[in-house]
């Protein structure tokens, strides 16, 4: 019974601690004045093209377990229609997957194994959605950083906070956490030119942690009908 | 968010057609299975270039990669992409590698590549000898004379739920050269590999098929 007693406080205390490394405080926004918080706004809207695009991105995975992989994503967003279309294929040019997210929610066309698992696809999506389209909820709070860089926090529905933050250097990076403060998805935007990215990052930190590289290959406007 | 578990299908596919891409070696110019046979024979080696064009109805111009093949016979591969993403696939003496260029530099990619290896190696031994006819996942059928056109179609489904058929042209001046090779998934979206500056029966270093380089 002792024996079982000090297993179960050992187990509390290992739940614990995987429960604080997995919550991160919330970054604390400063206000300064009205004008401060107006151009945090204007600025968090940077990361977001406000016109139809097409990009093609390398996309180097790390997985658990260390196993690592290569793909071609190529996603057309318009940020007015709130749509997307996405194809990821292999380097030798087989598409693995496409699906499309539009008013009337996710329809995948193909899905290929593991894309087909679960909720896998509706996953994809959202990680294609954070990077390429402005959150949708409600702008919440507007400030800065203690570095000086611009930051948005946006509350949407599903139990999620949305942090944009735009630094002094153009680079970007959201992060997104539970209501809880759990930290689910960073994506860092690095080599920023014209507003478009050279190279992006995410990372989720749900289950299991990932991350996805992507080098930007190519990028054009598209007209809506041209999708 | 497992990319490197892609289906095994499509992992046998991407190496099935590595295995057709490498019938630059293995086609002679002919009009029927006997004397394709019979040619496929005298080719022991080719190094070529490659372009290949993705067209997808998602883009308005095909995504353009390039690079270089090798094949030494009976079954050893160099298939290298130097653009837009570095890449280089090993096949030798039954191993087989693939590499690709990342942020930490080239890595070894880990993932579904072994199971699908036995299988390709197994059908390159086929395929070398001209066994067209035989083959366990493609029919296949020949057109035309001079320049003829093969025509693959899958015969799983499996198979067939990602390509609908591969069209392989064959040089009409050059005897046991390949033109190009397109890989039709479904209307709108097929790749198109072409094949220039083709040498064959050169000598190529066993280097190459062993080290990325």
């Amino acid at each position: 019974m002792k024996a079982f007693m000090l297993f179960g406080h050992r187990f509390l205390i290992l739940m614990a601690t995987v429960f604080l490394i997995s919550c991160s405080s919330l970054s604390v926004i400063r206000h300064t004045d009205r004008a401060a918080a107006a151009d945090a706004i204007q600025r968090c809207r940077r990361p977001f093209l406000d016109i139809p695009y097409r990009v093609v991105h390398s996309i180097e995975a790390a997985l658990p377990g260390g196993k690592t992989g290569t793909v071609v994503g190529v996603t057309v967003f318009d940020p007015a229609a709130g749509t997307i279309h996405s194809v990821i294929m292999t380097i030798e040019g087989f598409v693995l997957f496409e699906a499309r997210y539009e008013k009337g929610g996710l329809r995948v066309d193909r899905a290929a194994p593991p894309f087909d698992r679960g909720h896998f696809a509706a996953h994809i999506m959202e990680d294609v959605r954070l990077i390429f389209l402005a959150p949708q909820g409600r702008l919440a709070d507007a400030g800065v950083l203690e570095n000086g860089s611009s930051i948005c926090r946006y509350y949407e529905n599903q139990d999620r906070i949305v942090d944009v933050v735009v630094h002094q250097d153009d680079t970007w990076e959201i992060e997104t956490y539970r209501t809880s403060h759990e930290r689910l998805r960073k994506i860092r935007a690095l080599s920023v030119q014209d507003k478009i990215p050279g190279i992006l990052e995410l990372t989720g930190f749900e289950s299991s942690n990932y991350s996805l590289r992507l080098k930007l290959i190519s990028a054009e406007p598209v007209s809506a009908q041209g999708q | 968010m497992d990319f490197t578990m892609i289906d095994s299908r499509a992992t046998k596919c991407v190496f099935l057609i590595m295995m057709i891409l490498s019938c630059p070696v293995m086609l002679g110019w002919a009009d029927n299975w006997e004397d394709i046979q019979k040619e496929s024979a005298r080719i022991k080696s080719v190094s070529a270039h490659f372009s290949q064009e993705k067209h997808l109805q998602i883009l308005t111009k095909p995504l353009v990669s390039k690079g270089r093949f090798y094949f030494q016979a009976p079954d050893s591969i160099r298939w290298e992409y130097t653009s837009p993403v570095k890449s280089v696939l090993l096949m030798h003496k039954g191993n087989i590698k693939r590499y690709t260029m990342g942020s930490k530099g080239i890595v070894e990619e880990s993932g579904g590549t072994v199971e699908a290896m036995q299988i390709v190696l197994q059908e390159i031994s086929l395929w070398s000898k001209g066994q067209f006819t035989g083959n366990k996942h493609f029919s296949a059928t020949i057109k035309g004379t001079k320049g003829p056109q093969i025509i693959l179609t899958p015969k799983e489904k499996g198979l067939s739920a990602i390509i609908s058929r591969i069209v392989i042209n064959l040089s009409a001046d050059r005897p046991g050269v390949m033109k190009s090779v397109k890989i039709v998934e479904n209307e709108g979206n097929y790749t198109l590999f072409e094949f220039i500056d083709v040498q064959i029966n050169v000598n190529i270093s066993e280097t190459l098929f062993r080290e990325v380089g």
